[in-house]
């Protein structure tokens, strides 16, 4: 692992220990609004979709008959990504908020906390990886 | 038929590789123009975007939205907003035309368009739109207060909320971490926030079918512009509408047999699953009629053979019947007699409820754009899938998702909303082929090729061979201006159709004042009597404060009031005992509404309020330009005042009799 990727890799987390600690801003200010939305709209997914990064580029993606723009697919495939780690991170706020709201232990410092110690967590762990491909792979990958 | 394989694709001479520049030059006419290359800096596409956000900050800063009629923002805008509105327009066709420009600009242009169709109304209005934004303020509130979920024991019909309560318990973590006194602080930005993640899976999908950015991008263009439902407010389905377009985008790509001949077959198919299962939890905890779509949409999608995988449309299903046995189960077993009624009633189902009735010319003309925009839509979709059989091939799945909601019309009213539900998820498709309709005719790889060799022969041929038609021009300036006139007009109906009822939906300051003052002073357990919900706040305080909306009420009891205001509410406002209150309130906003969907006229309901101000039973709380707060006086209370009370009231009754008589 380059110093580049572990940077990289760990910008999720830091985002979200930053967060935290925006919350002794005061209340409304502009710096603690962006600390929060930034890392609840992006940092869990990035962590999650990035600790399961080689196990979903195992499996190619589905493209255009017509391939004329070579950097067409490494596009797609960015898209995608990009989606996913704004899309899951929105999930995970839902859910990690639904259950303690459900479970009546909510409280909006638990769910940030909740969520921080998620994206540290995936950030910290191995990657995933599909199991060896029986023969050669073609296709795209993300 | 399985579509090429990419090695056999890609020995194909792309369409680059015959233009005149790599040809050897027989004609002048071959060689690319001059001014092209000379006087087309990279910026200067950014010409007619800058010039276009330059006219609508100037229009937003000259529009006053303090006297809206019947035709909301279409009438108070300031001219120079549609004259920006057609220079962006020409300027994303223009551009996305042409395919020398770098594929950035096009998205530039579509986010002006969000910019100009989804931040106008937040940047033009000082407080948020619509009721129902309101209302899920309240809601959050509501569950931030309360510290859990509670049954319809405890807070009646609400407690439907409660039971899909993923959005809500999100924005109220995020209210509390933002540190705002409630989501109305920054609610009014949502329709271009959920906008704005709506362009990640909508681009992923089209970008599964097509290389073309042109097709591509009209597409997202059009889309953006036939969308004027207005799901896209601060509301659960907002972003169940995006993460349902998010794991069709998956599936699309992900699933289904491999276009490369099996190569991957299973190999990650478990964490693409794991991604979709967070995907659709999130949703199936937030919104009801989504995960249903996304049901049908998945199930069709296993029509065709190249997509059909039993994986996703199975998980949804467990996850969304998981929820509705357990979580949901309360308000579906209420439900569930209704549902069932409506099924195979598509006349009912498509029929508008009372009260949304459009009445008067705005409401009318604003109705009518935007059925002609929708209208106007499908037929370009229609035409596009007809014109293009080599796309209709190429994108049968999102042809096939796109009929798929269509079922749902047979399926439930949606409270009168189905129809508009279903146009929305079959808008992305729509969209799609629309665009498909205002672009040249797709070819196939070996079409193209063959194309590509003739060309080629015909620019070796000598010039004398050729003639003069060797370069047919014949309907350039229809596919240009033609396409053209059609974006523009698109674009332009988009305002009265999404904008064109901003006096039913806008609520000004004043009466947030008003109805917050009523709400902080009202006691635990009064009643709040209205004549509709269309007012801010108007679900504050749902979980100790009862409402009666009088004009969703039976209609002869409707009429009861209108005979005789201030002793029918009278009546219906009894038995709340000190120290609670019964208040009548009376704001502009449920004036608009009633008189733009056909409930009462604005002398009607005037009166209802002239009569109730006049009689002893009722004493004025509070008022402003916006409205009137009055409270029901205790029957102690009244006698007091009922001597001269009792006269003016007869007399009012009568007069109302009278009026509401010739009236009807």
């Amino acid at each position: 692992m380059t110093p580049q990727d572990l940077v990289i890799r760990m910008l999720p987390p830091f985002a979200g220990w930053l967060a935290l600690a925006a919350l002794a801003l005061p209340a409304g200010s502009p710096l603690r609004g962006a600390a929060v939305v930034v890392f609840l709209a992006a940092g869990p997914g990035t962590a999650l979709v990035g600790l399961c990064g080689p196990a979903l580029r195992a499996r190619s993606a589905r493209g255009p008959v017509e391939r004329r723009d070579p950097g067409f697919v490494r596009h797609s495939d960015l898209l995608e990504r990009m989606m996913l780690a704004v899309f899951v991170s929105i999930a995970a706020v839902m859910i990690v908020a639904t259950v303690l709201i459900a479970t009546h232990t909510f409280s909006a410092q638990r769910v940030l906390l909740a969520l921080t110690l998620l994206t540290t967590l995936a950030a910290f762990c191995p990657r995933l990886r599909a199991s060896p491909p029986s023969r050669t792979r073609k296709g795209s990958v993300l | 038929m399985e579509p090429p394989s990419r090695t056999e694709s890609r020995t194909h001479p792309s369409s680059e590789s015959s233009t005149p520049a790599r040809e050897p030059v027989t004609d002048l006419s071959d060689l690319p123009p001059l001014w092209s290359a000379r006087r087309a800096p990279g910026l200067r596409p950014a010409l007619p975007l800058l010039a276009a956000l330059a006219l609508w900050l100037y229009a937003v800063r000259h529009t006053d939205v303090s006297r809206l009629d019947d035709y909301g923002l279409v009438t108070a805008l300031h001219p120079s907003f549609w004259a920006g509105l057609a220079v962006l327009t020409a300027g994303f066709w223009f551009t996305v035309r042409d395919r020398r420009r770098p594929g950035g600009w096009p998205a530039a242009y579509v986010l002006g368009l969000l910019v100009m169709e989804r931040a106008t109304q937040a940047v033009l209005y000082p407080t948020p739109l619509y009721a129902w934004a309101w209302k899920h303020d309240g809601v959050i509130d509501h569950l931030l207060t309360a510290g859990g979920l509670q049954t319809a024991d405890r807070i009646g019909d609400m407690a439907v909320y409660d039971q899909w309560p993923g959005f809500f318990a999100a924005q109220a973590a995020l209210v509390r971490l933002l540190g705002v006194d409630s989501a109305a602080m920054y609610m009014a930005w949502w329709p271009l926030a959920s906008s704005l993640l709506l362009l990640f899976p909508l681009l992923l999908i089209y970008r599964t079918f097509t290389e073309d950015r042109r097709l591509i991008w009209t597409g997202v263009w059009l889309f953006f512009v036939a969308n004027w439902v207005g799901q896209d407010y601060f509301s659960p389905q907002s972003v169940a509408f995006a993460l349902h377009l998010g794991v069709l985008a998956v599936v699309l790509r992900r699933y289904g047999r491999s276009g490369t001949g099996g190569g991957s077959g299973r190999r990650g198919q478990a964490v693409w699953t794991v991604v979709l299962t967070v995907l659709v939890m999130a949703m199936v905890i937030s919104h009801q009629l989504t995960p249903a779509m996304l049901v049908v949409s998945l199930l069709a999608l296993v029509l065709p053979r190249r997509h059909r995988d039993w994986v996703p449309v199975a998980t949804t299903v467990v996850i969304f019947l998981a929820w509705c046995a357990t979580a949901a189960l309360p308000f579906l077993s209420a439900a569930m007699p209704d549902m069932i009624r409506a099924v195979g009633d598509i006349g009912g189902n498509v029929e508008r409820g009372y009260g949304a009735t459009p009445t008067g010319a705005g409401a009318l003309a604003t109705s009518w754009a935007a059925r002609l925009l929708s209208g106007s839509v499908l037929l370009l979709a229609a035409a596009g899938v007809w014109r293009q059989p080599v796309l209709r091939y190429r994108a049968m799945p999102l042809l096939v998702i796109t009929a798929a909601p269509l079922p749902m019309l047979v399926a439930s009213s949606y409270g009168s909303e189905m129809i508009f539900r279903v146009l929305m998820f079959m808008l992305p498709g729509v969209a799609f082929f629309a665009a498909a309709a205002l672009l040249p005719k797709l070819r196939t790889l070996a079409a193209a090729e063959a194309a590509a060799e003739a060309g080629a022969r015909r620019k070796t041929e000598p010039p004398a061979r050729r003639g003069s038609g060797a370069r047919p021009r014949t309907g350039f300036g229809i596919r240009v201006w033609g396409p053209l006139l059609v974006l523009l007009a698109g674009t332009a109906a988009f305002v009265p159709s999404y904008s064109g009822k901003d006096r039913i939906n806008y609520f000004p300051p004043q009466e947030v004042a008003l109805v917050g003052q009523l709400f902080d002073e009202a006691p635990e357990g009064s009643l709040v009597v209205a004549a509709n919900r269309n007012y801010p706040l108007a679900y504050a305080s749902y979980g100790s404060i009862d409402h009666y909306w009088f004009l969703e009420d039976d209609r002869s009891h409707v009429d009861e009031i209108v005979r005789d205001p201030a002793g029918t509410l009278a009546t219906d406002m009894a038995g709340v005992d000190r120290p609670s209150r019964a208040y009548f309130l009376f704001t502009q906003g449920q004036l608009a509404n009633s008189e733009m969907n056909g409930q009462l006229t604005g002398a009607q309901l005037n009166s209802v309020l002239e009569f109730v101000a006049a009689s002893p039973r009722f004493r004025l709380v509070a008022e402003n330009s916006a409205g009137a707060v009055y409270e029901l006086r205790q029957p102690e209370e009244a006698e007091g005042t009922e001597g001269t009370g009792s006269v003016e009231e007869t007399e009012a009754v009568e007069g109302t009799e009278g009026e509401g008589g010739g009236e009807r």
